[in-house]
């Protein structure tokens, strides 16, 4: 993608949150609802800004990263890992299979008190909610992604001399590298979710935390200025995400 | 306009058998519970050397006919030999150039053509060094670094022959490989590949439904009844080596073969469901 191009996609893509930016002022400036109760934006991004220097918003922040990326991490180990071996085993597929159709539309979060008891209220029970959550997107789209490679592209690399067992790291993962992509694309938007909504649930730190830390005693500002940095994150993470996609995908067709 | 010479192709020394395709049948499962006879009892010996294609309608089994020589498809009875040796599996002596050039998208040019030799275990600069030699011959330097998708389908296939040429298979195995292709490109990728082929006449099985393509290219051309596949006739095309294109489309005798075997294609396929 050219320079101008990408400056005309950022610019499409800031049109839209600017937009919404400016209902929430509009909502607040009319009085529609209370400057106690919903903060105009101003006021919000100048309290984040603030706040980002401070050391215990930069420790909630790193709580929230932690759980995030470790939760993610092991969703995407297990997850292409497992959807691999699905898709190259019939056993395995046999296996996995059932436990995936009955663990997959199970809201993950039920689990959570279970976790809470079994690992306690740390970093633990919130990586794992995170990981549980993450991975079945990641898994579902790496086992479709491997069982659809090109018959013709393993027969070629079988002719050239590739053992049968290692077709898999040699053909199958390089092939099914795309769809592995947007199953973590998935998975990282779900994770950024489910960590907030964990440290909401039970937690000492963590930007879920601040936000019901300040829910309960009515700081209205403080209660928004977390739920921005969420949403920041996420944008960041995507974007990150988005840049290593188009490094891996180089040589692949557009889709 | 030059005269050709008279006589045809002089016979090369005693022939020995690469291939033996021995009373293979070939029989899928279709999703009902019926069995379909693609391939039925064929017998065909391909000699050392020789440049054999596989003509017939579609649907007849000629590509399966070929899957089963490249190892990748086992026939339901019968057996293929190479050298005398039972096929089991595929193998870097038998190499396959398919219709949709399966490159590996996410290596370059080189990277594909280095595939085969990093497998044998041929050091990197080595591989590198005969990789390059052969995308020069195939007419491609230049777009070493290039990903597949930049190229064209010309290219692409070029590409692929390069890739399969570079581990030194005994046998080439090629699956409509110019059938993706606009006429013009596939006029210039059969003049190369017989230019080529001219070097060091490797044994070539070519299936295609094109018989002009079979003609020019062939010493051998095994016309194939539609489903179930069976082998029709086998026209022998002695016709003079090394062949250009634009001679051999005056010559009589090409003519005739290419009458002759599209006549025998119309016979098969009066009894099927051309469209």
């Amino acid at each position: 993608m050219n320079a101008r191009a990408l400056t005309s996609d950022i610019l499409l893509g800031v049109i839209p949150i600017a937009l919404a930016i400016a209902v929430w002022q509009g909502i607040s400036s009319f009085g529609y609802a209370p400057v106690t109760l919903l903060p105009p934006p101003g006021m919000v991004f100048s309290r984040l800004v603030q706040q980002l220097f401070t050391s215990s918003f930069q420790h909630e922040i790193a709580s929230t990263l932690f759980r995030l990326f470790a939760g993610f991490s092991i969703a995407v180990i297990l997850g292409v890992g497992i959807g691999l071996a699905a898709a190259a085993s019939p056993a395995v597929n046999a296996v996995v299979r059932p436990i995936v159709r009955v663990l997959a539309p199970l809201p993950k979060v039920a689990l959570y008190p279970a976790l809470l008891l079994l690992l306690g209220f740390g970093h633990e029970s919130k990586i794992t909610l995170v990981a549980a959550d993450a991975l079945f997107p990641i898994l579902l789209s790496t086992y479709y992604g491997a069982s659809m490679v090109e018959q013709k592209l393993i027969w070629s690399a079988m002719a050239a001399g590739t053992p049968r067992r290692q077709i898999l790291f040699k053909v199958v993962l390089p092939a099914a590298v795309p769809s592995i992509l947007t199953g973590c694309r998935i998975g990282l938007v779900i994770s950024c979710i489910v960590v907030f909504l964990a440290e909401m649930i039970s937690s000492t730190d963590g930007l879920g935390h601040m936000l019901v830390k300040a829910a309960r005693t009515f700081q209205a500002v403080d209660m928004f200025v977390p739920l921005i940095t969420i949403s920041l994150l996420g944008l960041i993470l995507n974007g990150l995400l988005q840049g290593l996609r188009s490094y891996l995908l180089r040589g692949f067709p557009e889709v | 306009m030059k005269v050709l010479p008279s006589d045809p192709a002089p016979a090369r020394g005693p022939a020995s058998a690469m291939i033996e395709i021995d009373h293979v049948s070939q029989t899928f499962r279709t999703s009902g519970r019926q069995a379909h006879l693609a391939l039925s009892d064929i017998s065909l010996t391909i000699e050392d050397g020789a440049f054999v294609s596989i003509l017939g309608p579609s649907g007849c089994g000629k590509s399966t006919l070929l899957y089963i020589v490249g190892g990748f498809v086992s026939p339901t009875e019968g057996e293929a030999r190479v050298k005398g040796r039972a096929i089991t599996g595929p193998g870097p002596d038998r190499g396959p150039v398919f219709q949709e050039f399966a490159l590996f998208p996410w290596k370059t040019v080189l990277g594909n053509v280095m595939y085969g030799p990093r497998q044998q275990g041929v050091k990197s600069a080595e591989a590198e060094a005969q990789s390059r030699r052969l995308i020069e011959m195939v007419g491609l330097k230049g777009f070493e670094n290039f990903y597949p998708k930049e190229l064209s389908g010309g290219m692409k296939q070029r590409v692929a022959l390069a890739r399969t040429l570079a581990y030194h298979p005994a046998v080439l195995l090629m699956d409509e490989p110019f059938g993706a292709l606009d006429a013009h490109t596939r006029t210039r990728l059969q003049n190369d590949l017989l230019n080529i082929w001219e070097r060091d006449r490797k044994t070539v099985l070519f299936v295609t439904h094109s018989v002009d393509e079979a003609v020019f290219l062939s010493d051998k051309v095994v016309v194939m009844t539609r489903a179930p596949g069976r082998i029709k006739q086998i026209v022998d095309i002695e016709l003079p080596r090394p062949r250009r294109r634009a001679e051999l489309l005056l010559d009589p005798r090409y003519q005739k073969y290419v009458v002759e075997i599209e006549r025998m294609i119309d016979d098969t396929s009066e009894d099927g469901l051309q469209p």
